[in-house]
């Protein structure tokens, strides 16, 4: 641990000199307001129709209500994780070593704020869905891979942390110096171990399929989802890698007038 | 260090400053400056709690979930054993960020409250709202207790190694007996058409879940229960004693996944992606 010094410390009272600095918190807002809308919606649709339509896959009011969500939302969702990589790509800086310390001070905060929305998203995925998941399926008998809970856990949930997990990455690689010029290693767990939860379906479909087990819900079928989900833990790193460049930032851009 | 330096931190030592003054003044930063940090510290809140909620309730949920989902599953052999043993991991990793990079020692209550606070909500709006099971038939343990006593440990020994050993093996240990008064009324005995069962038991009869074994009277048998009342100290000690591995574990885990690393990206990458000069050298 390194100490402090008299050259760190600045105890007089200081003012600045960029008072032009500032942040929008509207697409932030934004997000947080439309995902928590849809999320809600989501668990309200199970909650209409999770019995009354839900119970026998077999049946044609299954393929109304199940399955056509189902195919709608599929390329709706996937395709909106397209568009917001496409998006971020071709709105790049094309310059980007050529940023000043205001701009990439704000671009870390915007990047902070894409994390944000992407932690929502793996509560989501990751406690509330998740649980709901297996409340239904201890509950009621699956006969097939794409259940009412299935529907909204796996083939909603995952392709919208994607658009933000993958979005954080593509947005600092294209925007903030450190993470063009290097690949965050824990940047890299963060996004790509949840990501893996989607082929990872494959996986425990199989096994729900010719095992036949019953629902224990710490079944190691059930395993590479934790594994995979551990690496959530490395969004501790590129957090740590912000804070570190914002304490070099913060004092260069908000310089005291008397300092 | 400046006379006037000196001065502000006896002053804050005798009381005539406010600490947080001293603080804020000591970081060398304008209130704009603090502002923003200030909302920065509000982002990063508001990320570790949602990050934690859901990543340690997936992995709890998945790892010894049916015997945190169950009242008829908390059983005196494997609940005391594996759940704490399963808890125990992201608080340890947490501890570890938040002791050795900011000298916090609150990571495990941090994790235990996370962990709480996602139960709290899906278990009314999963198991209550929408397969209309009674709050007492899914009622979450809780390791909290645990988790306070786990950072006192560290804040007391400030070493890994230590927190381990003692904090580990107390955090499983504790697990039992901080749970009991919640759970104690359920293990109440009953009669049922001539038969002894459990008040989890009865309940769980009532309950069905047509996919789910009725798993504890699998487990409560032979040699269980002829060991008495002794048998789930005997689970809360082997907890303890896998826990004391699991923390230190976990501890390096956590210090590894919050590594700061950058791997050198392709130099024709870095241009596609914005680089001008390194796309030139790179050329």
């Amino acid at each position: 641990m390194s100490t402090l010094t008299s050259r760190d410390i600045n105890l007089t009272q200081s003012r600045d000199t960029t008072s032009s600095f500032t942040l929008s918190y509207v697409w932030f807002a934004v997000a947080m307001i439309v995902l928590t809308g849809v999320y809600m919606s989501y668990r309200v649709y199970q909650q209409m129709y999770g019995m009354t339509a839900g119970l026998d896959s077999t049946e044609p009011i299954f393929q109304d209500i199940w399955m056509s969500l189902f195919w709608i939302q599929l390329p709706v969702l996937f395709g909106l994780v397209a568009l917001t990589q496409v998006y971020l790509f071709f709105t790049r800086d094309r310059n980007i070593e050529a940023i000043t310390p205001e701009v990439e001070l704000k671009r870390y905060f915007y990047f902070t704020m894409w994390l944000v929305v992407y932690t929502f998203t793996f509560y989501w995925i990751g406690s509330f869905f998740a649980e709901g998941d297996g409340n239904w399926h201890q509950t009621v008998l699956r006969d097939t891979p794409i259940t009412p809970s299935h529907v909204v856990l796996f083939y909603a949930c995952i392709p919208m942390y994607l658009m933000f997990g993958i979005g954080g990455f593509v947005y600092a690689m294209t925007r903030i110096p450190a993470f063009c010029k290097g690949i965050s290693l824990m940047h890299v767990f963060a996004v790509v171990g949840p990501f893996l939860i989607l082929p990872n379906l494959g996986y425990n479909e199989w096994g729900h399929a010719y095992w036949l087990t019953e629902e224990i819900f710490s079944h190691p079928l059930h395993w590479g989802f934790v594994v995979l989900g551990w690496n959530g833990l490395a969004l501790a790193g590129v957090l740590m890698q912000i804070i570190s460049r914002l304490r070099d930032l913060l004092p260069i851009v908000f310089k005291p007038e008397n300092a | 260090m400046n006379t006037e330096t000196l001065q502000h931190l006896q002053g804050a030592a005798a009381g005539q400053v406010h600490a947080k003054d001293t603080v804020i003044s000591v970081s060398g930063l304008s209130p704009k400056a603090l502002h923003f940090s200030r909302v920065f510290e509000l982002l990063v809140v508001a990320a570790i709690i949602m990050l934690f909620a859901g990543a340690i309730h997936l992995h709890v949920l998945l790892l010894a979930g049916d015997w945190d989902m169950f009242l008829d599953w908390k059983d005196r052999q494997y609940w005391p054993l594996l759940t704490p043993v399963v808890m125990i991991m992201f608080p340890a990793a947490l501890q570890a960020i938040f002791w050795t990079y900011f000298r916090l020692p609150i990571g495990a209550t941090v994790g235990a409250t996370c962990l709480m606070l996602a139960v709290s909500i899906s278990r009314p709006a999963s198991f209550m709202w929408w397969t209309d099971y009674p709050l007492n038939l899914v009622l979450p343990a809780q390791m909290i207790a645990g988790a306070i006593v786990l950072d006192v440990i560290l804040l007391v020994f400030r070493n890994a190694l230590f927190t381990a050993i003692f904090g580990g093996f107390a955090f499983a240990f504790l697990f039992y007996p901080s749970n009991y008064a919640i759970f104690a009324p359920f293990y109440v005995p009953v009669s049922h058409q001539g038969m002894m069962a459990s008040m989890a038991d009865m309940i769980g009869y009532v309950y069905p879940r047509s996919a789910t074994p009725e798993y504890i009277r699998i487990i409560e048998r032979g040699t269980l229960r002829t060991f008495g009342d002794s048998a789930s100290w005997v689970s809360a000690l082997f907890g303890g004693f896998i826990c004391i591995f699991m923390h230190y574990a976990w501890w390096y885990l956590g210090i590894a996944m919050s590594s700061m690393k950058f791997l050198p990206n392709n130099a024709k990458v870095m241009a596609l992606m914005g680089t001008k000069s390194d796309a030139k050298a790179g050329a």
